[in-house]
């Protein structure tokens, strides 16, 4: 049985204790929360035996195998380590650490404790995603990618979290050094870092605010990001917007031999295979085989939802990763997300906020239209 | 500046109760503060109070809301002092700002997040920091707590049973899979709480839907569209409206009425209409819609069997229909004002027919120009 304790009894919390409910031999053993209320509520709703307010009184009085960090992202660091030197493993929500020292820092300490850490980058868990890699690993690319499209865009419109960040002069998402790409990005960026081989990417990045975000008074916020990363072999652009509709979440992976499309809006991954067609056959042909991959995407997904195997892809995707963290704790499985992975997707972030932030030291304080237009891209 | 009489109470303000020997627990220049000012009912309330001559009306918004509606209130009322305080209930400095020197506060304020720990935060949370700061003033004489009708549980009142004050808080809200009735049954709970332990003089105001110009939908308790066709759900059940005027001139009274603390209300106006009333009048008013009547047997089936399924497969399809739920919101219930129109002295002054009108007509405007 694993032993699960939660500090943070948010919204987060709700979807980390709903899914812990669906895996066999876990069980929610405490949780805490600094505000004793949503402690309360929590253990009421999940049935939890405990709730503390201070996370040292719930490392002493529980015996936990493993313990998930929901808090605003800036305590991750601080509780991440409690809890490593209490003796209990990690999973910390997204984004991982404010940066790469903490996060290097919570590692190490995990390292030589002899316990497990995890990030919350539960995108890269999704059941489209999972199709994606099983083909990558079964060398449908040809060889290693030649490069990487990953779009991880945002809507303000119906999101509540955005209303409550706009609505919130003193929300914690705007005190982040990355402010509200510190809190999306990663899931975007963790599925480019999960492919570059090389230990030191170069990140060229370039952010501005919106004319939407602009016109309702908030110029502080960077909703618009390109960024384009290059290590040894591959090359990578991230999108992250706030006007593109619809709202995409897509990763494209190109080989040499071969490329993937995956639609994680729809679950639906599409092979772009190598074949070729004599003269017009090419326009005839490849139209059928498209339409019998949607087809078969199609059977894919609502096969899993009669065998109630699809809940949405989020949740989907966090119980993968909840589930797989639990089992390399047991020593059953490796790691679901390597190190490499959680500290380059952290480096590559670090990367794009300093130069945002550098660009908007250095812009003219002047509300200039032209600043909207993007630059080429800087080293 | 609008005159005053020698005993320094505008005329207004003396009548504020209702009749004219009550007293209105409140001096007309003692400070009231409203929460969730600049809301749909909220913005009313502090109409209200401004024409009934009350001199200082604080007004908590958010620190983002467009304070405008306000602003243009204030400036109707130019002899009396409307402070609009930007602040978040979630900051106890917030708090004790708003609340300092208060003796009549007006809790409006509420989570309407889809989450429970989003709702429960917005209303249990903000809730408890605003009785801290409450409590800490002396000068309070009354805390009038804004619940919901949702609260209710009609698991014990038989199809066309009455629905009182006097009927069972549903316990099993999570199960019910309704946040903002489970944030607002804690909300609840919490001001019992500091009624119990710190002697709060409180009263509770539990609204049933409030309806009228300024909010287009029409009521689940009537239908869903979520299927992609209009559902007729309520059929001849009565639906539990009130008008938005009605209903802020209650919480207005629920406030200034002297000797009713920790007395609970339901409002709901008079002549509701049936389900099948309001859809036809509105079909006929708005616009021509196609629906499907569905009997109340076959939608408990369908909602008992969604529940099922949904625990089956763990969730794959949230339980947003079950029993519990269909019960409560179509099972078909009476539902009493009696207590509001006797203790508060309140009556609907807005009747049903022109509310109904005044609402269809905003609704038809409202189309139109999003054509």
């Amino acid at each position: 049985m694993i032993r699960v304790g939660i500090i943070g009894c948010g919204k987060m919390a709700d979807q980390h204790a709903l899914q812990i409910q669906r895996i066999p031999n876990a069980e929610i053993r405490a949780v805490c929360d600094s505000e004793p209320l949503m402690a309360r509520q929590l253990a009421e709703r999940f049935h939890v035996a405990s709730a503390f307010t201070r996370p040292q009184d719930m490392l002493k009085a529980a015996a936990l195998d493993v313990v998930h960090i929901t808090t605003p992202p800036p305590s991750h660091f601080s509780l991440g380590k409690a809890c490593l030197e209490a003796g209990c493993n990690i999973y910390v929500e997204k984004p991982f650490t404010l940066n790469m020292s903490e996060a290097e820092e919570l590692i190490r300490c995990a390292d030589q404790k002899g316990l497990k850490v995890t990030a919350g980058h539960n995108a890269q868990f999704t059941p489209v995603m999972m199709r994606m890699r099983e083909l990558v690993n079964r060398g449908y690319l040809g060889g290693r990618p030649i490069h990487l499209e990953s779009q991880y865009c945002y809507e303000f419109g119906d999101a509540g979290y955005a209303k409550s960040l706009l609505g919130d002069r003193g929300h914690w998402v705007r005190a982040l050094p990355g402010s509200l790409l510190q809190n999306i990005i990663s899931h975007g960026v963790s599925k480019i870092a999960e492919f570059l081989t090389g230990e030191h990417p170069t990140v060229m990045a370039q952010g501005f605010t919106s004319p939407f975000l602009e016109s309702i008074g908030e110029p502080d916020i960077i909703d618009e990001v390109r960024v384009l990363i290059r290590d040894d072999a591959t090359t990578a652009y991230f999108t992250f917007s706030s006007q593109i509709r619809p709202v995409p979440h897509q990763f494209r992976i190109y080989g040499p031999r071969g490329s993937l499309i995956v639609d994680d809006d729809h679950q639906i991954l599409i092979e772009l295979d190598n074949r070729a067609y004599k003269s017009y056959l090419r326009y005839f042909i490849p139209p059928f085989r498209f339409a019998r991959q949607y087809v078969g995407n199609f059977k894919t997904n609502f096969g899993k939802f009669l065998r109630k195997d699809f809940h949405l892809p989020n949740d989907a995707a966090l119980k993968t990763l909840i589930e797989s963290f639990y089992r390399s704790i047991d020593g059953a499985a490796p790691l679901p997300l390597s190190y490499r992975e959680i500290l380059l997707t952290t480096k590559i972030m670090d990367d794009i906020f300093t130069q945002i932030n550098d660009q908007r030291t250095n812009a003219h304080p002047a509300r200039d239209p032209n600043r909207f237009k993007m630059q080429c891209l800087r080293s | 500046m609008r005159t005053m009489n020698n005993a320094g109470e505008h005329p207004a303000a003396q009548a504020a109760a209702g009749t004219g020997q009550d007293q209105s627990l409140v001096r007309a220049d003692e400070t009231i503060l409203v929460t969730g000012a600049n809301g749909y009912v909220g913005t009313r309330v502090v109409r209200m109070l401004l024409e009934r001559g009350f001199q200082n009306v604080r007004c908590l918004t958010r620190a983002t809301n467009p304070p405008s509606r306000l602003e243009e209130l204030a400036g109707e009322f130019p002899g009396a002092r409307v402070d609009i305080v930007k602040g978040n209930l979630l900051s106890c400095s917030d708090c004790m700002r708003a609340a300092d020197g208060a003796a009549l506060i007006y809790h409006l304020a509420a989570g309407v997040e889809k989450s429970f720990p989003g709702c429960f935060q917005n209303s249990v949370v903000t809730t408890r920091n605003l009785l801290d700061a409450a409590i800490s003033t002396t000068t309070l004489k009354r805390f009038v707590n804004i619940s919901s009708f949702a609260v209710y549980s009609n698991e014990r009142i038989p199809r066309g049973g009455v629905l009182d004050e006097s009927c069972d808080i549903d316990a099993k809200l999570v199960e019910r899979h309704e946040p903002y009735a489970y944030g607002k049954a804690k909300q609840d709970e919490i001001v019992l709480d500091y009624a119990k332990v710190h002697g709060l003089p409180y009263v509770i105001v539990r609204p049933s839907v409030v309806f009228g110009p300024g909010k287009a939908k029409i009521s689940d308790r009537i239908g869903t569209s979520t299927f992609g066709v209009f559902l007729h759900l309520g059929l001849g059940n009565r639906i539990p409206l009130t008008y938005v005027d009605n209903c802020a001139e209650a919480i207005v009274l629920a406030g200034l009425k002297p000797g009713i603390d920790g007395e609970v209300f339901n409002i709901t106006d008079d002549d509701l209409p049936t389900s099948r009333e309001f859809l036809r009048l509105y079909k006929r008013r708005v616009r021509s819609f196609f629906s499907i009547p569905i009997p109340y047997p076959i939608w408990y089936s369908f909602c008992s069997l969604w529940e099922r399924y949904s625990k089956w497969s763990e969730g794959q399809l949230p339980p947003v229909f079950n029993s519990r739920g269909c019960s409560v919101y179509w099972k078909g219930n009476r539902y009493s004002n009696q207590k509001a129109k006797t203790m508060l002295g309140w009556q609907p002054g807005t009747p049903m027919r022109e509310a109904l009108e005044r609402f269809f007509a905003y609704v038809k405007e409202r189309e139109a120009n999003e054509l």
